[in-house]
């Protein structure tokens, strides 16, 4: 079981991504990382896989219209979405096939409920052996909840990627996080997309997924595709 | 007592939780244990008792609608004055809060039990109090400080014969906690899991600990449904009989929703149905009855937890085939109730006198019906659930 980020110059040089790898997307902010985020979800979908967003920051809705509005060649069905934001906005919306809602970004038992009901229905419904799991961001959690907290939420939870030969995805704002949070939150990783500013606008590198870390590219977004130039 | 609400579970609590005590819901991580407090509150409320439900990751705003998920209404008026939001959640974001309990600080747990200790007092008669996160909670103020909380909040609430529930998930706490949990904290602790393998798809509660009564070591599935709640959950009873003993009948007779695999009437390969009746759920697999048909039949049966025999009370030449038919299910040691369909016809033989020519155990019951007229079938489910739970 093999994964592609959907971004072709990396993905050549990673030579795939095996099942039940958690790789941590550490950027400054206003560098595209949703896109980018997104843009890994919907390359997952044109492979056939199943794609569970969790939204702290976004209502799931909006992330839903990002696949809509393109009018992508994606099956919607294969799309789960945990939105953690519009019940802390006090709006009473229904869950639809797509969205469930989790209570806030506080209420990690119920994000970890809802992320289990879409694996198992995209597993045992739909029978997709292949999911991505992309949490946007864990910045939004940490703001809510410790560090301590936070590490037990995503040790049961990097585990359940590896025991399902799933690729998780986890989002960080840097420059929001001492050290010490980015250190140890490390440690549940197994590899990392960084990204910082260039000169000509931002760049992107992947570290620990091949033998050494690959060159910093400078990128562009493109619709639903990530361009890396250089 | 106060019964949780929770099928199965106030038999395993001797009635349901006695005035005074304590009972914990210990869930695994990604298993949704919140709706067992839920659940247990409003079955409380809606019985005319006093409640309390303390908000800890959730807008006070939203309580109502996630209780309304499952069709209970905890905003009508006639429960206004039984049911209380206690809120722990708006302190942590800012947000101000119209609920007549507001702890100031849900981070501090000194904060929190000054505002638990006030509706312990003013509640007007013994209720029930349940927490939606204790883990939440935990996160927030530290795992020995919100165990020696509980300890503390557990007996100043059996001073007043208040119930605590708490909802509980354990996330990888240190073993000390997690002991605690499960052990002293409280007087009874029912653990909330989850079968997995590559992902979770399957649910189970069962009893940990109970120190008033006899504990009873049961594990049984169950489903959530929305609107419902929990609902003890049978994945497979197999519906089988000889060739229009009316099996079909059965299967849509007792589901709320239902398909047949059929041709001119007759099923060819297969019927399916869900039931959901007097909480529990379970799903109905029918097999076809005609000889050809055979090893269709044994491959629908594995797995199945019990098995509905539907004979055609009129036609006595058709036993014999049901027997056969149970033998080929090899549903040999399975619960097995015996369906007496269609007796309202003129020539339907009684349920003493089919018993008699059928070469069956003693012990299997036999249940007249007319699955035409839904008479006898929900008889004959509630029959077989209870020899499965009793099985398992």
């Amino acid at each position: 079981m093999v994964y592609n980020l959907g971004i072709s110059r990396l993905d050549e040089l990673i030579g795939g991504i095996k099942g039940g790898t958690n790789i941590m997307m550490i950027g400054p902010p206003m560098s595209g990382k949703d896109d980018i985020t997104n843009s890994i979800a919907y390359h997952g979908l044109i492979d056939g896989n199943a794609t569970v967003i969790v939204s702290t920051r976004e209502p799931g809705k909006n992330v839903l219209d990002w696949f809509e509005s393109r009018n992508l060649n994606i099956l919607m069905e294969h799309i789960g979405i945990v939105d953690c934001v519009t019940r802390t906005l006090g709006f009473g919306a229904p869950e639809t096939e797509n969205i469930k809602m989790a209570s806030s970004p506080v209420d990690l038992t119920g994000i970890g409920v809802k992320i289990s009901q879409f694996f198992e229905h995209f597993w045992m419904e739909i029978q997709l052996r292949e999911t991505r799991l992309c949490i946007n961001s864990l910045s939004t959690i940490l703001m809510y909840s410790n560090l301590q907290t936070v590490f037990r939420f995503l040790h049961v939870f990097t585990g359940r990627i590896k025991a399902a030969n799933a690729l998780g995805v986890y989002v960080i704002e840097d420059g929001m996080h001492d050290e010490k949070t980015i250190v140890t939150l490390k440690q549940l990783f197994d590899g990392m997309i960084e990204i910082r500013e260039g000169e000509d606008g931002y760049q992107m590198r992947v570290v620990g997924l091949t033998p050494k870390p690959t060159q910093w590219f400078d990128y562009e977004i493109d619709g639903v595709n990530i361009i890396l130039r250089g | 007592m106060i019964e949780t609400g929770i099928p199965k579970l106030d038999g395993y609590l001797h009635g349901g939780i006695p005035e005074g005590n304590s009972l914990v819901y210990y869930a695994y991580p990604g298993v949704d244990g919140g709706v067992f407090g839920m659940q247990t509150i409003s079955h409380a409320v809606s019985g005319g008792r006093c409640g309390a439900y303390i908000a800890s990751s959730t807008d006070p705003r939203m309580i109502r609608d996630q209780f309304m998920e499952f069709g209970w209404d905890m905003g009508e008026s006639v429960f206004a004055d039984r049911f209380t939001v206690v809120d722990a959640f708006s302190g942590l974001i800012g947000a101000d809060s119209q609920e007549r309990y507001v702890v100031p600080e849900p981070d501090n747990i000194n904060s929190l039990t000054q505002c638990i200790k006030q509706v312990i007092e003013e509640m007007p008669e013994p209720g029930i109090i349940v927490f939606e996160s204790l883990s939440t909670v935990m996160d927030l103020c530290g795992e020995k400080e919100t165990l020696d909380a509980v300890l503390e909040w557990n007996k100043y609430a059996m001073l007043y014969d208040h119930v605590m529930v708490y909802n509980f998930t354990a996330w990888p706490y240190s073993e000390e906690t997690l002991l605690q949990v499960k052990g002293d904290a409280c007087n009874s602790v029912v653990s909330v899991g989850g079968i997995s393998e590559k992902v979770i798809f399957g649910w189970y509660f069962g009893l940990l600990k109970l120190d008033w009564a006899e504990m009873i070591r049961k594990w049984v599935l169950f489903k959530i449904l929305k609107p419902g709640g929990v609902r003890i959950y049978i994945p497979k009873i197999l519906v089988t009989g000889p060739f229009d003993a009316g099996k079909s009948t059965v299967v849509h007779a007792l589901s709320n929703r239902a398909v047949s695999v059929d041709r001119l009437g007759t099923t060819i390969a297969l019927d399916h149905g869900h039931i959901d009746h007097n909480g529990f759920a379970a799903d109905v697999f029918g097999t076809p009855g005609q000889e050809r048909f055979d090893p269709i039949v044994k491959l629908l049966s594995g797995e199945a937890m019990g098995v509905f025999l539907v004979l055609d009370s009129a036609n006595a030449t058709g036993f014999a085939r049901g027997v056969r038919m149970l033998e080929i299910t090899e549903s040999f040691g399975l619960p097995v109730v015996v369906i007496a369909n269609k007796q309202d016809l003129p020539e339907a033989l009684a349920p003493e006198e089919i018993k008699t020519r059928l070469d069956i155990p003693e012990s299997v019951p036999i249940v007249p019906a007319v699955a035409s007229a839904r008479e006898g079938v929900f008889e004959a489910f509630e029959m077989l659930v209870e020899m499965v739970m009793g099985v398992n």
